[in-house]
């Protein structure tokens, strides 16, 4: 197939798939989150051609069996990894939906995951890994813009300045200790002890980013009307009056948030007909 | 360390199988047929049989297909086969890989079928989209679709369709569009499983010759650009894959089937197919444990395996009896053994042998004490007490330590009295019950707080007259959710203002849209004409128009929004931009967020919160997905358009809500298992399938002889089927069904003898007059052996991100959607990577099949 023919069969991929989980989920994305979406994969193929060419497994599911924890639980851990393989080398890549300037800022985060990933492949596989690696596929914001003003050059050059994949070392010692965080997890679940952070994570400006807690997670969660710590937090913004209270109640997100949402969605409005109860 | 003997890991695990159990598990080439009794161990021999093939005969995961009944089931076997093989991996350092390995229920199978690009030579099929059975009820009940279906058999009026359609398949010919689609589905589910080609039958019945063109119309309709599929032509398609390739009768090696006297006509085409390769097919079961029948199931491919298994493999099974009982006391097993002799299950022609498979069961207990007990022969209330009054005691003797380990089992929840009656006395000595889907869901408190606080919102249907019963029942389920919300609302008066502002926000919109709609008038515009920019100025015209409807169409969101279209040459329509104009900024589920703000519910967060009581919390999940459902159905946004005349009200209320209200739900649901702490589960028979109890006690030995159902009638006669005699049909599929419940009992078993008409069916009269039971009142409490929980951990999966690092962002965030399963409303994260990933998954597929193509 010719570079032009797997770019028309990603397109239809990805409109497919797209039905699909919208009819299953009953939501939809927004036009500009739907493109966006389409756009990741696209350039991920684009500039990663190598490497998605030498893929030998996808979507392969990890599972490290026989695990206890603390109290005696016995569990096991679960991830998804794609893998290269060539003549003696394996390679393994997580590809994620995230920033690579986050991926990077953060690489510790990530060096846990894949270590642990790297010795279930080690345990299931019996074959060392040689590389590991985080691909981060959101697209650079000067990429984004090339793209949308359509200028060629432009697009050139920006593809070619990002890195979206992000090597994470083997660090042996951290696999004990995130074997030993996961068992701490696993008994947090199972004794049922779900309380939200306190108002001071909220309030705490999150590792290596400009935005607090409660912005960058806590307004994209939709229970966090009913959440003690949120409440909280809102209240310590400032005013304590009713009138705060039921602004927040009407927080969607930013204003172009709320267009794109109703857009989405305004296409699935109900036709005018009238519409009877049933008796 | 090299590998052990299987032996040394069963004493490992101290298990000493006795020699057919031995048999069974080291068989490992040809057809099997294992014909296991209850509490025989069949599934510590599935296990170990599992793990001697992939270990000692080198079988791949991938390459063994395990169906069973519940996706619990093999949720079980699973984790058991994973910590088996751990426990050999510590031997060899060798690890095994369950992740590909087909085991699941037969539907979730035939869905991986569908995609594995094993039987696809490589290619990439997208999955059809499937109904469940509350989707494919919408899709049915739509009056659009109904209306195009009944049309397809000929019919002209709606009323004349459901009377004929009703009045055919249940004997009542109500004209209730309802019942009319609940009994289409039926039939159609039960023609899809029979793999009926209905251009292919002849019939001179001509409502049948109707029905068969409608479920001609509903196939086709399923057919379109992405294919949609219920779940019995889920299981067709996935037979037309395997019909379709190559080399699908070698992809798997084993094709082992559990709980088989519970399949139907389309998945044994399904196994034999699949095995037809290897041969190496084995089935597990009980036919005297057969309960599905009415959902399809055939106990014949279970009783007649050993001929078509010949007629299909060309071979005969070794067939291996687990006839050794290591659940119950001797009486116990003694008494259900003799229950099954009370009825004649010879065939017509006697040299032809049995409709059941003759057993002879063994107990290995040998405690010869009293373990069926009978209450004294009385009416009802009395034998209530007397039971009640038992149970108790047990309690309080510390024969039991939960009284979650006394089980009260009927026939059905639905006919109130006996469970009312027993809930009733048990409520006197203050003993609490569980008794799920013993009522309908939207009767629960939880679902009539929401649904009362959005009818205080949203207002109510106004019904002019009652046309039955049913919809009074519904009206007055409405007036007393309303009741309710009244008084939460005066308990709070945030939660009074929130409402005021909703409603007036409502009101708004309406006015909004009555505003433009006279604008249109003037015009002469229609809503369905296309919208052209320079519209914008007249619908702005008015002074009346609120600031918000203003604003929305300005926006320059939405101008651009309205270029792009033009410039796609697909306009809007003027009732886009209406919509546009008289939208509200939350969807019903955003509401239902809020409202959870309130006192009265987040209470119940708080108590899921430090994991003190998680029935509420579970509940308002489950509201969730019927708010998300009716989006999906209907809308997601809420517009002034929407909620003129009355529309939305009639629309969520008048017919989601009441079509909700009339389905209820299901009483063949598993249950939650183990059973909350505190309480004494009461449940339907099916729901203690496959499970076991220290006490079980009766709670009706009555069950009415309602004759063979039409769908069989149906279908016997269309495909001139044999098996089971359509009037003893019924006769042998209660006996089956207490016969499950009976071997439920593990130490006591209590029966019921109530005076009274409808008390017993007559295996139990005869039970009763040839057995000289213990009575309650006699029975020696210090006999019954303690009753000890004996939890096997199998332990749980757990991912990385999902619960790993999703529990570490946030705890309570962690809770609601994953552990619950709340619906979110706005977050379009999860929508996103699923997206992305599957796509790029897709797009490495297709680059390995390339290059396999280059290389050869």
């Amino acid at each position: 197939m010719t570079d032009q023919e797997i770019e028309k069969q990603i397109r239809e991929y990805f409109e497919e798939n797209y039905e699909l989980l919208r009819l299953e989920g009953g939501h939809a994305l927004t036009e500009a989150g739907k493109q966006d979406a389409f756009y990741q994969v696209l350039y991920y193929w684009k500039k990663l051609k190598d490497i998605a060419n030498k893929v030998t497994e996808t979507e392969v599911k990890l599972s490290l069996p026989n695990q206890e924890t603390t109290k005696g639980r016995k569990f096991s851990i679960e991830g998804v990894v794609d893998i290269v393989r060539e003549e003696n080398e394996t390679w393994m890549y997580d590809i994620k939906t995230h920033d690579p300037d986050y991926v990077n800022t953060h690489k510790e985060l990530y060096e846990k995951q894949l270590n642990i990933y790297a010795h279930i492949w080690h345990k299931l596989r019996g074959n060392p890994l040689d590389y590991t690696a985080i691909i981060a596929t959101t697209l650079p914001a000067g990429l984004r813009n090339a793209i949308q003003t359509n200028n060629e050059r432009q697009k050139e050059f920006e593809l070619n300045k990002w890195k979206p994949v992000i090597e994470i070392p083997f660090v042996e010692k951290h696999i004990e200790n995130t074997i030993n965080d996961f068992k701490k997890v696993v008994d947090n679940i199972e004794d049922k002890k779900f309380a939200p952070p306190p108002l001071k994570v909220l309030q705490e400006k999150m590792e290596g980013s400009n935005t607090r807690f409660a912005t960058r997670v806590c307004r994209n969660c939709d229970s966090r009307f009913s959440c003690t710590s949120y409440q909280e937090y809102v209240q310590s913004l400032g005013s304590k009056s009713f009138a705060a209270f039921k602004k927040y109640f009407n927080d969607f997100g930013e204003d172009t948030d709320q267009e794109q949402w109703i857009e989405a969605n305004l296409e699935n409005a109900p036709p005018p007909e009238t519409v009877e109860p049933i008796t | 360390m090299s590998l052990p003997k299987i032996e040394e890991l069963w004493e490992l695990k101290k298990f000493s199988p006795n020699p057919n159990q031995k048999e069974a598990i080291l068989h490992s080439e040809g057809p099997l047929f294992l014909s296991a009794g209850p509490g025989s161990g069949k599934t510590r021999v599935l296990l170990w049989r599992t793990l001697n093939l992939i270990v000692f005969h080198n079988v791949k995961p991938e390459e063994i297909f395990l169906s069973t009944f519940t996706e619990k089931a093999a949720h079980q076997l699973k984790e058991g086969l994973r910590s088996l093989l751990g426990l050999v991996s510590n031997y060899t350092n060798q690890s095994y890989d369950l992740s590909k390995m087909a085991l699941g229920t037969v539907h979730s199978i035939c869905n991986q079928i569908i995609t594995d690009r094993r039987f696809t030579d490589g290619h990439r099929v997208p999955p059809p989209v499937l109904m469940d059975e509350l989707k494919q009820y919408f899709y049915l009940y739509r009056r659009n679709f109904w209306e195009d279906l009944i049309k397809s058999g000929g019919y002209e009026k709606e009323e004349d369709a459901n009377k004929e359609i009703n009045d055919y398949l249940s004997n009542y010919p109500s004209s209730s569009r309802h019942n009319a689609v609940q009994n289409i589905i039926s039939i159609f589910n039960r023609f899809s499983e029979e793999c009926l080609v209905p251009a292919s039958i002849k019939t001179n019945d001509k409502v049948l010759k109707k029905i068969l063109k409608m479920y001609q119309y509903y196939l086709t309709g399923l057919n379109g650009k992405i294919r949609k599929v219920d779940f019995a032509i889920l299981q067709q398609c996935a037979f037309d894959t395997i019909q379709s390739s190559v080399t699908a009768s070698n992809v798997y090696k084993h094709v082992i089937i559990d709980e088989y006297q519970d399949t139907n006509h389309i998945q044994e085409k399904l196994f034999f197919s699949l095995a037809k390769g290897n041969k190496n097919i084995t089935i597990v079961g009980d036919d005297d444990q057969a309960l599905y029948r009415f959902r399809g199931a055939t106990v014949e491919n279970l009783v007649e395996f050993e001929n078509r298994c010949k007629q299909f493999l060309g071979i005969k099974p070794q067939k291996i009896d687990l006839s050794h009982n290591y659940r119950s006391r001797k009486k116990i097993v003694s008494v259900y053994s003799s229950f099954m002799d009370k009825t004649n299950w010879q065939r017509k022609r006697p040299e032809k042998g049995y409709y059941r498979i003759l057993k002879n069961l063994v107990a290995i207990n040998n405690d010869t004490k009293p373990s069926v007990i009978v209450s004294s022969y009385s009416k009802s209330p009395e034998v209530y007490a007397e039971i009640a009054q038992l149970v108790k005691e047990m309690k309080e003797s510390g024969k039991i330590e939960d009284y979650n380990q006394i089980a009260f089992l009927f026939p059905t929840l639905k006919s109130r009295s006996r469970v009312d009656g027993l809930r009733e006395a048990l409520g006197r000595l203050d003993i609490r019950v569980y008794a799920p889907r013993a009522g309908r869901f939207l009767e629960i408190e939880e679902a009539m707080a929401i649904w009362g606080l959005l009818s205080k919102i949203f207002g109510r249907p106004k019904y002019t007259e009652y046309f039955s019963q049913g919809l009074r029942d519904y009206s007055n389920w409405i007036s007393e959710c309303r009741r309710f919300a009244d008084t939460i609302i005066a308990n709070d008066s945030q939660l009074k203002s929130f409402i005021q502002d909703k409603k007036e926000e409502l009101s708004l919109v309406t006015e909004d849209f009555e505003i433009l709609a006279g604008v249109l008038k003037r015009k002469k515009w229609n809503l369905t004409d296309s919208f052209k920019m320079e519209m914008l100025r007249d619908l702005l015209k008015p002074s009346s128009l609120s600031n918000k409807a203003k604003k929305n169409l300005q926006s320059e969101f939405f101008n651009k929004a309205v270029e792009l279209r033009e410039t796609q040459g697909k306009p809007f329509k003027i009732i886009n931009i209406l919509n546009r104009a008289t939208s509200v900024d939350w969807s019903i589920l955003d509401l239902f967020y809020q409202l959870n703000a309130f006192t009265h519910f987040k209470e119940m967060y708080s108590m899921a919160e430090t994991g003190e009581d998680e029935g509420p919390i579970c509940n308002l999940g489950l509201i969730t997905q019927y708010l998300a459902r009716y989006m999906e159905e209907v809308s997601a946004v809420i517009t002034g358009t929407f909620l003129s005349d009355d529309k939305f009200v009639n629309s969520f209320f008048g017919s989601f809500t009441y079509a909700l209200y009339r389905l209820g739900e299901s009483e063949y649901e598993d249950a939650d298992d183990p059973f909350p702490k505190g309480r004494v589960p009461f449940l339907t028979i099916h729901q203690a399938k496959g499970l076991e109890f220290p006490v079980v006690v009766l709670g009706s030995i009555f069950k009415k002889d309602r004759g063979p159902r039409k769908n069989e009638i149906i279908i016997r006669d269309l495909l001139k089927k044999e098996g089971e005699p359509l009037d003893r049909m019924n006769e042998f599929d209660n006996m089956r069904m207490f016969y499950v419940a009976l071997s439920r009992a593990k130490n006591l078993l209590v029966l019921p003898h109530y005076k009274g008409g409808s008390a017993a069916i007559e295996p139990f009269k005869e039970l009763f007059e040839e057995n000289k039971f213990t009575l309650i009142e006699d029975f020696d409490l210090t006999t019954l052996p303690e009753a000890i929980l004996d939890e096997e951990d199998l332990g749980k999966s757990y991912s990385y991100t999902g619960d790993y690092l999703n529990y570490n962002k946030c705890p309570r965030n962690y809770m609601i959607f994953n552990k619950y399963g709340f619906v979110p409303s706005r977050s379009q994260t999860m929508f996103f990577g699923s997206l992305v990933h599957k796509t790029i998954e897709d797009l490495h597929h297709l680059l390995i099949q390339e290059r396999k193509k280059i290389a050869s």
